[in-house]
């Protein structure tokens, strides 16, 4: 019998309201990812992959269809029931780090694990956690210094490690490299499939050619359509 | 709080500590300022009613006329004290003198001089003897401390008075009081003396008192009680009672009950009005600096809509991050009580003890009640977190969709159809139009519309600074406007006063002083205190103070064919026909009389019946009462009149004096009993000494304001340069030249300065005329455009000058640094 998708999308859409009408970003998708899976959604600008990503990670709600996340049907949860489920459950990652610029890169890491209230680690196994969640990511010499005092790269690894915080199960990264240069990129990626190896599901947006060495999974979007769905062998 | 978010919390603190410091210093400044006045308020109040209430004042006087032996009215004291209801019943007496000057004339400012028996222990209208003792010897005077100063007099010198009957005779000053129960010399232009009825011979008058003093119980049953009654109705009620007694009893004629407001300072209502109005625009003050803070906090939580939105995207509930904004909003609200307090303290004693100084009083204790203490603490906390708590909630209301889409404008709500769709929408065509050259002022103008609760707030800070400075100014003119329009009303440049004692001269006195050179013109008026008696009684009750003139009426006698007179607006009715007897002008609102009803007026301590022909508005001529000459003389059969009014050649003030002393010696040398003679400049001195304190504190505060008005804009201008640095840097990656960055944040700084003005229009209307109506003079009412220019000039230079630094911020974004910022 084959087990129940983490990521279920039955006939999703999403349409938004602006001054110059409405504008359909999503048209009735269906999507399962199984647990552990390496998706990487591609597609041109405005084909709709933020659009997708935001209502996986619950930053957004679809206007139709059913949606469910590890379990959990997100469309009737609360802004703060979505916090705490997205805290507990998603490790985001973003284009631009978006790390906190008065925290160091170490409480940047320690923080996701102060608002997680259900099953939250204990407090004196934080630190140790997080610096050992630095040294995987290769910037624990870095754990003290602002986010302004890194490189691209290592502040894009200090977002990796501070989504990482609560041993989520999926990780979901937008354009995780498009702010880096060609060798931090690749050393990024490369993260990202080690990760992937120890088993966690990982649903990345980019326009990467080569991601394919990576994601085994590749889904396209059109004008907010999947426009296909392929697996192919990684290396 | 977790460890961690308090670390946040002191870095956020730490990263923005220029900003946060602007804003606990305009807090703190407008807070210091605020306490203070709430402490003056505290201190003042109680000060001036303990000082009043320790000389115990009376609660009534009965006047007889004529006065009595000082003996008999000892008695009659004596036996009044057993009535019921009655708590103590002393004999006195008051009489006007002029003190000599050192050239040998009569000063200008008389000295009022309160009479009591030798054996009075002084308990009833109390003074504090602070030099030499009482009573003073039969010759010597004990003198007001606040006269020394206007009647140029020294303790142990010999003061040389005017006589009822026109004698020059010596008294010496023996010693100086304080009497907390009398407006300060200063203000009414005249001093106040003390002597027993020992004295009265040696200037020439029987030893007779003629006044009752009556402190009254609360109530006729409970004269054990010391408390005297506050219930004015139950005094007046009681005095006449009493009055019919003694009359009954004594045969003596009773001409007036005077019946002052109970437990109130005769410059209560000025210190209630002073006190007032500092306390709105303390409040106001407060209300301009919390909503600067408020905005410049919005600019603060809009900086930090990513930060929140990244808060949440890692799990923060919204629970969590208010927890953070909020402490930062207390932090900064703390920091400012806390900053405010020494200051605040500080200036609220100076302040009361000068207030205090103003009406003539001493504060005894400055200590300020504990509830002051927490209401400003309150207050100082309250007002501008409630004035932040919509930017608060909205933005830890933020999604994180929001603020992962947060450019610095708001993206997400428009909607077709919707109001501020249209403006947009309005506004885009507006940039359609594009005539050459205005494409930046169009830019500028769209932009300052893109946040719409930051403009509110920048607008709303200027135009209320607009308004309290206008408002503030127009009453100052509005002050002006009425002492010039009192000046223009006294058509003469000299008053004479002249008793009614000894024979009539020969000469009349208009044609005496006709003589002297550099007079024009001379008429014989009258002014005399009066007071309504009721129909079908024979005497009045009057809220006449002790001093004779708080409180007091007076009938001004218009002598035929005057060209000395400014008609008065009338309500209702007609104005007085030449030769006109039993007819009288009213003032509005007194005694509710309409035209066409009946008085009976005092005068002379006679009652006198007269038909209302018409009711004046009290605007130009105050309370006057107005009958004609011919009426006085029909009325009372005296036609000698008390008051020349004299116009000069030249109308400065050297000539004013040299004619007022030359006439007072022509009429003394004829055999008339001059009681003054001055130049009109003395009752402008006494009108403007009464609304000095008044026009200070408003001239303060409209300066206060107008500082944290433009404060407000120079910081809120700073939050959106801030705000829009990406925005700057995408201007810049485009190849927009620095300067042109500049005159963008410049101009956007003009039109909300210009909005501003607009906004204030009716505001200031509103505020000044509510103004007008609260204080004591009618008719203030105005906009002074002079002051509107002013502000307008201020405004939109203070605009360029408020946004020259963070335009020129704006202007040194580099592409990296404004693209990297969150």
């Amino acid at each position: 019998m084959k087990s129940p998708s983490l990521i279920n999308l039955h006939q999703v859409s999403k349409t938004y309201q602006t001054a110059a009408g409405a504008f359909t970003a999503l048209h009735a998708i269906d999507l399962q990812v199984q647990a552990g899976e390496f998706v990487a959604v591609v597609g041109r600008s405005g084909s709709g992959k933020t659009t997708l990503l935001n209502l996986l990670a619950g930053i957004d709600r679809p206007t139709s269809g059913s949606l469910s996340v590890a379990g959990t049907a997100l469309p009737p949860l609360s802004e703060s029931q979505l916090a705490e489920w997205r805290g507990r459950t998603v490790g985001l990652v973003f284009q631009f780090f978006q790390l906190l610029p008065t925290l160091t890169v170490l409480e940047n890491v320690l923080l996701p694990m102060e608002f997680v209230r259900t099953g939250a680690i204990p407090m004196a196994e934080r630190k140790p956690k997080a610096l050992a969640l630095l040294e995987r990511v290769g910037i624990a010499d870095q754990a003290h210094k602002l986010p302004a005092n890194l490189s691209g790269g290592q502040q894009q690894r200090a977002a990796i490690a501070r989504a990482l915080a609560n041993d989520p199960p999926i990780l979901m990264a937008d354009e995780p490299t498009g702010n880096l240069d060609e060798h931090t990129k690749n050393d990024v990626l490369a993260l990202f499939g080690r990760l992937n190896a120890d088993g966690r599901t990982i649903i990345v947006i980019t326009h990467e050619r080569d991601i394919s060495r990576y994601a085994a999974r590749q889904v396209t979007l059109v004008d907010g359509h999947i426009a296909a769905d392929a697996w192919e062998a990684t290396q | 709080m977790t460890r961690l978010l308090f670390t946040k919390l002191l870095r956020d603190l730490q990263s923005m500590s220029d900003r946060i410091a602007l804003m606990v210093l305009a807090l703190s400044v407008t807070l210091t300022v605020f306490s203070a006045i709430l402490y003056t308020w505290g201190i003042a109040n109680r000060e001036m009613a303990d000082a009043y209430l320790s000389t115990n004042p009376a609660s009534a006087t009965v006047l007889l006329e004529p006065g009595l032996d000082a003996a008999q009215m000892a008695q009659i004291a004596a036996e009044t004290r057993q009535r019921p209801g009655v708590l103590d019943a002393v004999p006195r007496g008051e009489l006007m003198l002029q003190v000599r000057r050192d050239d040998g004339t009569w000063g200008a400012n008389p000295l009022q001089v309160f009479v009591a028996a030798p054996n009075d222990p002084i308990q009833v209208e109390r003074f504090t003897v602070e030099q030499g003792s009482w009573p003073p010897a039969p010759g010597e005077i004990l003198i007001d401390r606040s006269s020394f100063e206007l009647l140029d007099l020294q303790v142990g010198q010999d003061l040389v008075v005017q006589a009822p009957n026109g004698a020059a005779v010596p008294l010496r000053v023996s010693g100086m009081v304080y009497s907390p129960g009398l407006a300060p010399s200063y203000q009414e232009q005249k001093g106040h003396g003390f002597i027993t009825s020992a004295s009265l011979p040696v200037l020439g008058v029987p030893a007779t008192l003629d006044a009752l003093k009556l402190r009254l119980a609360e109530s006729p049953g409970a004269a054990i009680a010391s408390i005297a009654s506050a219930d004015r109705a139950a005094i007046v009620a009681a005095s006449i009672d009493l009055a019919n007694w003694l009359q009954a009893t004594y045969g003596v004629t009773i001409s007036e009950i005077q019946v002052p407001t109970p437990y109130a300072h005769p410059h209560q209502g000025q210190m209630n009005t002073v006190l007032s109005g500092l306390l709105i625009f303390g409040v106001a003050g407060l209300l301009l600096s919390a909503v600067l803070v408020a905005a410049m906090l919005d600019a603060l939580f809009t900086q930090q809509i990513p930060q929140v939105g990244m808060m949440k995207a890692v799990g923060a509930h919204a629970g969590r991050v208010l927890q953070v904004y909020l402490s930062m909003v207390l932090v900064i609200t703390l920091a400012s009580v806390v900053l405010a307090a020494a200051p605040g303290i500080a200036l609220g004693h100076a302040f009361a003890s000068a207030l205090l100084a103003l009406v003539g009083l001493q504060a005894q204790n400055l200590a300020i009640p504990w509830w002051i203490y927490a209401m400003a603490a309150l207050v100082g906390v309250g007002i501008p977190l409630l004035l932040a708590l919509p930017a608060l909630l909205r933005a830890t209301g933020t999604t994180v969709r929001e603020a992962l889409d947060y450019r610095g404008v708001p993206m997400s709500g428009a909607q077709a159809g919707n109001v501020f769709t249209r403006f947009d929408l309005g506004l885009g065509r507006l940039r359609g139009i594009d005539p050459a050259g205005s494409a930046m002022a169009l830019m500028a103008f769209g932009n300052i519309f893109r946040r719409r609760a930051r403009l509110l707030l920048s607008v709303g800070l200027l135009a209320s600074a607009g308004a309290v400075f206008v408002a503030g100014m127009s009453t100052q003119a509005g002050f002006q406007a009425f002492l010039d329009r009192q000046q223009e009303l006294r058509r003469w440049d000299v008053d004479v006063r002249l008793g009614d004692g000894g024979p009539v001269p020969a000469i009349p006195a208009a044609q005496l002083a006709a003589k002297i050179p550099g007079v024009v013109r001379t008429e014989a008026w009258s002014s005399l205190q009066t007071s309504i008696i009721p129909l079908g009684r024979e005497f009045s009750v009057t809220h006449t103070y002790p001093d004779q003139g708080h409180g007091s009426l007076s009938v001004t006698v218009i002598p035929p064919a005057t060209t000395l007179l400014d008609q008065p607006t009338l309500r209702e009715g007609r104005w007085l026909q030449p030769g006109e007897t039993g007819a009288v002008v009213l003032p509005a609102g007194l005694a509710d009389a309409r035209a066409g009803d009946t008085i009976q007026l005092s005068i002379n301590g006679r009652p006198t019946p007269w038909l209302v022909t018409g009711i004046a508005e009290s605007v130009d001529h105050g309370d006057d009462i107005f009958i004609t000459q011919a009426g006085y003389v029909a009325a009372t059969g005296a036609d000698r009149p008390n008051l020349l009014r004299i116009v000069t050649s030249q109308h400065d003030e050297p000539t004013r004096v040299a004619v007022a002393d030359t006439a007072e010696r022509a009429l003394s040398d004829a055999g008339y009993v001059v009681r003054t003679a001055a130049s009109v400049s003395r009752s402008t001195a006494a009108g403007a000494g009464h609304m000095l304190p008044l026009i200070l504190a408003f001239l303060g505060l409209s300066a206060a304001t107008s500082v944290v008005g433009f404060a407000g804009l120079a910081s809120t201008m700073g939050a959106n340069v801030l705000e829009r640095t990406r925005e700057f840097g995408v201007m810049s990656a485009l190849g927009a030249p620095a300067s042109t960055v500049r005159r963008l944040v410049v101009l956007e700084g003009i039109f909300i300065a210009l909005l501003s003005c607009l906004a204030a229009a009716i505001p200031t209307v509103l505020l000044a005329w509510w103004i007008n109506d609260y204080l004591p003079i009618p008719g203030l009412f105005r906009i002074s455009l002079p002051a509107v220019a002013i502000w307008f000039v201020v405004v939109i230079v203070g605009a360029v000058l408020a946004t020259l630094a963070p335009a020129a911020r704006a202007s040194r974004l580099t592409v990296r640094e404004a693209l990297a910022y969150l």
